[in-house]
């Protein structure tokens, strides 16, 4: 991809609508085989500086594997946006990401992130703007639809709106009563990607299951890269009519089967749980202890594949397997055990 | 004599959480104990409930185990289908969605809760997760419940950052903020709590057996409305234990006292 961004402060950029438009414009959107490996991918769409915007549900259909790409590759400067953002922490901790727009860092009932925490407090990244789920998410569909803002009756009266520079409390201008709302500007992430059930090598995805923000994501950034557990004849997708991202808002796709493991992929398997729990309740509390985590499960890996024998292999994914069609009630789930070690640390 | 153990403070409260879902509403829920509460309200007193979910999941099919997230299989089992979390959020504002649930590590004398920051971000004591869903959810949701293990510390006069708002500044604050709905009761391990009309400010509702008004003061940072008759919340029937500890939890995940 040869073309910049015209507007180079990525603070402004994020709610530049003419800056996104006119990228958008830019590129090539002709009908054609995108298909690429994971780090080509990354290489040529995921550039130093961008605003990145993190996808699925921190843990359930995120491009986990093309994080791990991206922090291999040693990405620098990215500033994290998403509802939710939970892998922007491991991001935060390999240099990678230096910023973010904050909704959510966290492993939701397993416990705080206490490398998030340390990584503001130490400087080593910082905090532009502050989300709820829901505001950010109204950006992303604003930006879907193709409106600057939004009127939204999130964030009024907290002191979020005070640590948002983005946002502004006026009164409905469209009502002749006393009518506060909060107006928020469609977002424009430069880059994102998605991880789909099925894709075709043009682009059109499939996606199973809670979409989140993600299609609204595919349409508001600048450059979107598809990671498909499945490439799929274009008729297979033609036949069902089921895409909702469109092949022209894509610029690469890759075949990558467990893309989003060690999270949850719905259809495929289920969560690694326990390296959840690791993660946030061992992982996370020295910085030391992070690196060594990401150093074993990130930079000694080579793929997913390398990821999944370390995890226990065949077994372990088999049983992700099946545990995510006894969720889904696809298989007969009475003999089927979510039981698990859940992981404890013993503190002095 | 009763063979079924009596409740732990954790059982109490989702037993609590649940009695306050009402049969044939249609319930936002999250993670952990309130998950616990609704899904007990629906195998006892609440059969006729929808669950809905942030991550999109909406009315999902009984399974059999207990979601490990707002976006688990479980959320969206068999479900007629998801939404997008914007439009999911965007039914609390519709008027579909009745009831919801809110924990914080910090909530104050009007309701008001903080999951951002302890001390602030320019001096930092703790940083915490952050809104997530929690703003939308308080935000527009008809009558929202706030769950929370009481102490003066997690229940100060006013909290470090306003994350999701209850009553704002008490009164008629939170209407005049262009604001819907709001806080019902906040559900601890020493009882329930509703919010005066008039002053907005933090009521005595109910107690749990054993509970009195003194360890309920002296687990909160500010003074708590204490009206002339409070209530004794009668603990659960043996059956309803029972549906919580073999159906609704059997694992203990939610309502197991740590270390036992």
């Amino acid at each position: 991809m040869d073309h910049k961004y015209s507007n180079e402060d990525h603070l402004k950029r994020l709610i530049d609508y003419r800056d996104a438009r006119e990228f958008h414009l830019k590129k090539d959107r002709r009908k054609r085989d995108k298909r690429m490996s994971l780090s080509e991918a990354i290489a040529e769409f995921v550039w130093d500086g961008d605003i990145f915007a993190e996808t699925g549900f921190s843990y359930v259909r995120s491009p986990i594997q093309a994080y791990f790409e991206l922090v291999r590759q040693q990405k620098k400067n990215l500033t994290g946006i998403g509802s939710p953002m939970s892998n922007t922490s491991y991001m935060m901790s390999r240099g990678c990401m230096t910023g973010l727009h904050l909704s959510y860092v966290g492993v939701e009932m397993r416990g705080n992130d206490k490398n998030f925490a340390r990584m503001i407090k130490e400087k080593y990244a910082q905090i532009y703007s502050i989300w709820s789920h829901g505001s950010m998410a109204q950006g992303f569909k604003a930006a879907q639809l193709g409106s600057p803002c939004i009127a939204s009756k999130q964030l009024l009266g907290t002191d979020m709106v005070t640590k948002n520079p983005y946002v502004k409390v006026i009164n409905n201008p469209v009502s002749d009563e006393e009518d506060p709302v909060c107006m928020i500007p469609a977002l424009f992430p430069d880059v994102c990607i998605i991880h789909v059930q099925q894709a075709d090598r043009y682009g059109n995805a499939v996606i199973y299951g809670p979409a989140i923000n993600d299609v609204a994501l595919a349409a508001a950034c600048r450059k979107v890269i598809i990671t498909a557990e499945r490439i799929v004849p274009e008729m297979t997708i033609r036949d069902k009519g089921n895409a909702s991202i469109p092949f022209w808002y894509v610029d690469a796709v890759v075949e990558l089967p467990y893309g989003a493991y060690p999270g949850c992929c719905p259809g495929h398997y289920y969560w690694n749980r326990e390296w959840w729990e690791f993660l946030v309740r061992i992982g996370t509390y020295t910085h030391e202890n992070m690196l060594d985590y990401t150093d074993n499960w990130i930079m000694n890996t080579k793929d997913q594949y390398d990821f999944i024998e370390k995890a226990g292999g065949i077994r372990v994914i088999d049983h992700a397997r099946r545990l995510v069609e006894a969720a889904e009630g696809v298989a007969d789930d009475t003999a089927i055990s979510f039981h698990y070690q859940e992981v404890i640390p013993k503190r002095d | 004599m009763s063979n079924v153990a009596p409740a732990n403070p954790l059982e109490m409260l989702a037993y609590n959480l649940s009695l306050l879902i009402e049969d044939g509403q249609i319930v936002y829920v999250g993670t952990g104990l309130p998950m616990v509460g609704a899904m007990l309200a629906h195998q006892t007193h609440a059969k006729n409930i929808t669950m809905v979910f942030e991550s999109g999941g909406q009315d999902p099919s009984e399974g059999c185990d207990m979601p490990w997230s707002v976006g688990d299989p479980f959320t969206f089992r068999k479900a007629p289908m998801s939404m997008e979390m914007a439009i999911s959020f965007g039914q609390c504002a519709l008027g579909y969605v009745d009831i919801a649930f809110q924990g914080g590590a910090q909530i104050d004398m009007y309701g008001n809760v903080n999951t951002s920051v302890i001390g602030s971000y320019e001096n930092l004591k703790s940083i915490l997760p952050g809104s997530g869903g929690g703003n939308d959810i308080g935000s527009l949701t008809e009558k929202s419940v706030l769950v929370g293990l009481q102490t003066p510390d997690r229940f100060p006069e006013r909290v470090d950052f306003l994350t999701t708002p209850g009553f704002l500044d008490g009164g008629d604050s939170r209407q005049k903020a262009g604001l819907y709905g709001g806080p019902i009761a906040v559900v601890t391990q020493v009882g329930v709590y509703d919010f005066e009309p008039v002053s907005k400010r933090m009521r005595i509702k109910a107690l749990n057996p054993g509970m009195t008004v003194e360890i309920a003061q002296a687990c909160t940072g500010f003074e708590l409305l204490v009206p002339d008759k409070i209530e004794t919340v009668e603990p659960p029937p043996d059956e309803v234990l029972e549906i919580l500890r073999t159906v609704v939890d059997p694992r203990g995940v939610f309502t197991k006292m740590p270390g036992t």
